[in-house]
């Protein structure tokens, strides 16, 4: 059911998103801070990157998107977006491929969307731009999308400003905003991290469910097992900025190879509810 | 369907905002109001002032005084005069001179149209240049061009508009002759020769304005370049274009907005020095002259005037803030 990485003759379709061996760079001080990360995914896959804060999770994300912050650098490697190089890409062709090709979410919802904009509107202006629709059917297409992810009275929403709605609305707001322009590759960095529980339930419930439903491909970046447990298919354990394991989720959850692996999943176990609740039951 | 109520709705929330802001602003005005007029009828009670002595000097004798001053009014009861003054005011009236018995509406209005076609000339000038140099040492931060525009700003907001129409002159003026060194023709008598006579005030008062406004906006922009909606629009695919003057400008905007409304009403009244020079019969000169005569009812006339303009003003940004971005407005 996984794509292996290194074997692409057992891939049924062609990757949408292909990252090989791409090492990070920051020129300041001529570090290396991602040191070879590789996969693939398909549409309708996901691919989880787990590790701690300032493993390269994020760099290597904006890395896929072209946009690194300034004085970092891909120094090695090649990442295929839709067969398409995105390292050599002029930067009106990486505006073009992105939103319409590949697209992102991030933690903390509220801060990616403009507060002096109405949030409908920020979706519908996507869908005029990158489709060409006109004012009033890009309107009526924001709307479709909000309900698309199942918020109650999108006609409500959509003339709300940022800070009028809560965490998990916008963050749906955010995602509707980010498949406007029918993506084929979402890349959801921390995107239920600063959520609470219940919520961050639904919001991968939704993601799940794009994935069925429009076959997007997904990039799940967390520092929580159990949301790449819930959604992915394969994943890649980051440390330090080097992929210490690297396999289909199973595997890796059940018989991890990597002491590190070990140790987050060890800490699962050790602070997560199930435990308590099967000392309290005994 | 429901999309008839939900525009309804928005229509009215937008009006709303507006109707709020003005509510403030005329709540904030009538205190103001009442509070700058009293106090300075109080002053007159209590300083003595009097036509009086404006018109018969020194050493009248005290029957003439007494005369004069009941011919005025002056020897009714404080609040008396005041209501009757207060009276006047929502009529338009001002009442007359007690220098030259001229009435002080009619000055009032000469002096405002030299006053506020400089001063619009000179926002204009100031808003124009200040937004440029802005959004292009925004645009280019980091580089030469920014340090050359902040280095530019911080030389001519420390240069005192005396001193740039003083050099004006001797340039445009005297030393290329290419227009009148003072004086003013308003603009009923040819657009020409009013601009003509206004420009080099109005330069010399501007340079102020666009350091002020290039630097409020570069600092605005830069800040809202920072903010992670630039990246989220980004990331969705939006040109950099659009992503300055949709997303960035809008954001960064209010700081420099808010100071042109605040430099509007002192540049209307506060610039007696450069009306001086360019021999201009303005507003400030006006209140000037009016306060160091003892002419308390111009004075009176000037501060109602001033009043009405900043808080005027004031309203006018509040709704362009109010617009520009929603989330001010709730002090977010």
């Amino acid at each position: 059911m996984t794509t292996l990485t290194e074997s692409p003759t057992t891939t049924t379709a062609d990757p949408v998103l292909s990252v090989h061996d791409v090492r990070i760079r920051s020129q300041v001080d001529d570090r290396e801070i991602v040191k070879g990360v590789s996969f693939e995914l398909t549409p309708g896959k996901v691919v989880g990157i787990v590790g701690e804060s300032g493993s390269g999770k994020t760099l290597t994300c904006r890395a896929v998107l072209g946009i690194l912050p300034p004085h970092f650098e891909v120094s090695a490697g090649a990442i295929h977006v839709a067969g398409e190089d995105i390292t050599a890409l002029t930067p009106a062709r990486l505006t073009a491929m992105r939103g319409s090709t590949i697209s992102a979410v991030f933690q903390d919802p509220a801060s990616y969307l403009n507060p002096s904009i109405q949030v409908g509107a920020q979706i519908a202006e996507v869908i005029r731009v990158k489709k060409g629709l006109k004012r009033r059917a890009a309107r009526q297409r924001a709307i479709e999308l909000l309900t698309a992810v199942h918020l109650r009275d999108p006609e409500l929403v959509y003339g709300q400003y940022t800070y009028e709605l809560s965490g998990g609305m916008l963050q749906r707001v955010l995602i509707a905003a980010a498949i406007a322009a029918d993506p084929q590759v979402l890349i959801a960095d921390e995107a239920t991290t600063a959520l609470d529980v219940t919520v961050q339930a639904e919001i991968l419930d939704l993601l799940a469910d794009l994935r069925d439903n429009a076959g997007l491909a997904l990039v799940v970046v967390s520092h929580d097992l159990a949301v790449v447990a819930q959604l992915c298919d394969e994943v890649l354990v980051m440390r330090e900025g080097e992929v210490v394991e690297q396999g289909p989720t199973d595997r890796v959850l059940y018989q991890p190879e990597h002491e590190y692996t070990r140790l987050l999943i060890s800490e699962h176990e050790q602070y997560g509810l199930e435990k308590f609740l099967s000392r309290e039951g005994r | 369907m429901a999309a008839r109520p939900v525009l309804v709705t928005r229509a009215r929330r937008g009006l709303g905002r507006v109707l709020v802001t003005l509510a403030r602003s005329v709540g904030i005005f009538i205190p103001v109001f009442f509070v700058a007029t009293f106090v300075t009828f109080a002053l007159r009670a209590m300083s003595g002032l009097s036509p009086a002595r404006l018109q018969l000097g020194e050493d009248a004798t005290p029957e003439a005084i007494h005369n004069i001053e009941s011919q005025w009014g002056l020897d009714r009861p404080f609040l008396v005069q005041y209501w009757h003054w207060f009276t006047d005011v929502l009529h338009g009236q001002f009442g007359v001179s007690w220098v030259n018995g001229a009435d002080i509406s009619t000055l009032i209005g000469l002096g405002l149209g030299v006053s506020l076609s400089v001063a619009v000339i000179a926002l204009v000038l100031g808003a124009v240049l200040g937004l440029g140099l802005g959004t292009v040492a925004a645009l280019r931060r980091g580089t030469w061009v920014d340090r050359a525009i902040t280095g530019f700003a911080t030389v001519i907001s420390v240069m005192p508009p005396f001193v740039v129409g003083i050099v004006l002159v001797e340039v445009f003026a005297v030393g290329l002759d290419l227009l009148p060194s003072g004086g003013y023709i308003p603009p009923e008598n040819g657009i020409g020769p009013w601009l003509a006579h206004v420009i080099l005030p109005a330069l010399a008062l501007s340079f102020d304005v666009v350091a002020d406004v290039a630097r409020q906006l570069r600092t605005g922009l830069v800040s809202a370049y920072r903010e992670n909606y630039v990246l989220g629009a980004l990331v969705r695919g939006l040109s950099p274009r659009r992503i300055f003057f949709r997303h960035v400008l809008r954001n960064g905007m209010g700081p420099a907005l808010a100071t042109i409304g605040i430099k509007f009403p002192s540049l209307v009244g506060a610039s007696v020095v450069t009306e001086w020079i360019f021999g201009l019969q303005g507003f400030g000169r006006f209140a000037n002259d009016s306060a160091q005569a003892g002419d308390v009812p111009a004075v009176q006339g000037v501060l109602v005037v001033s009043v009405v303009m900043v808080v005027t003003f004031n309203l006018l940004i509040n709704i362009v803030l109010g617009r520009v971005t929603p989330a001010s407005q709730r002090g977010v």
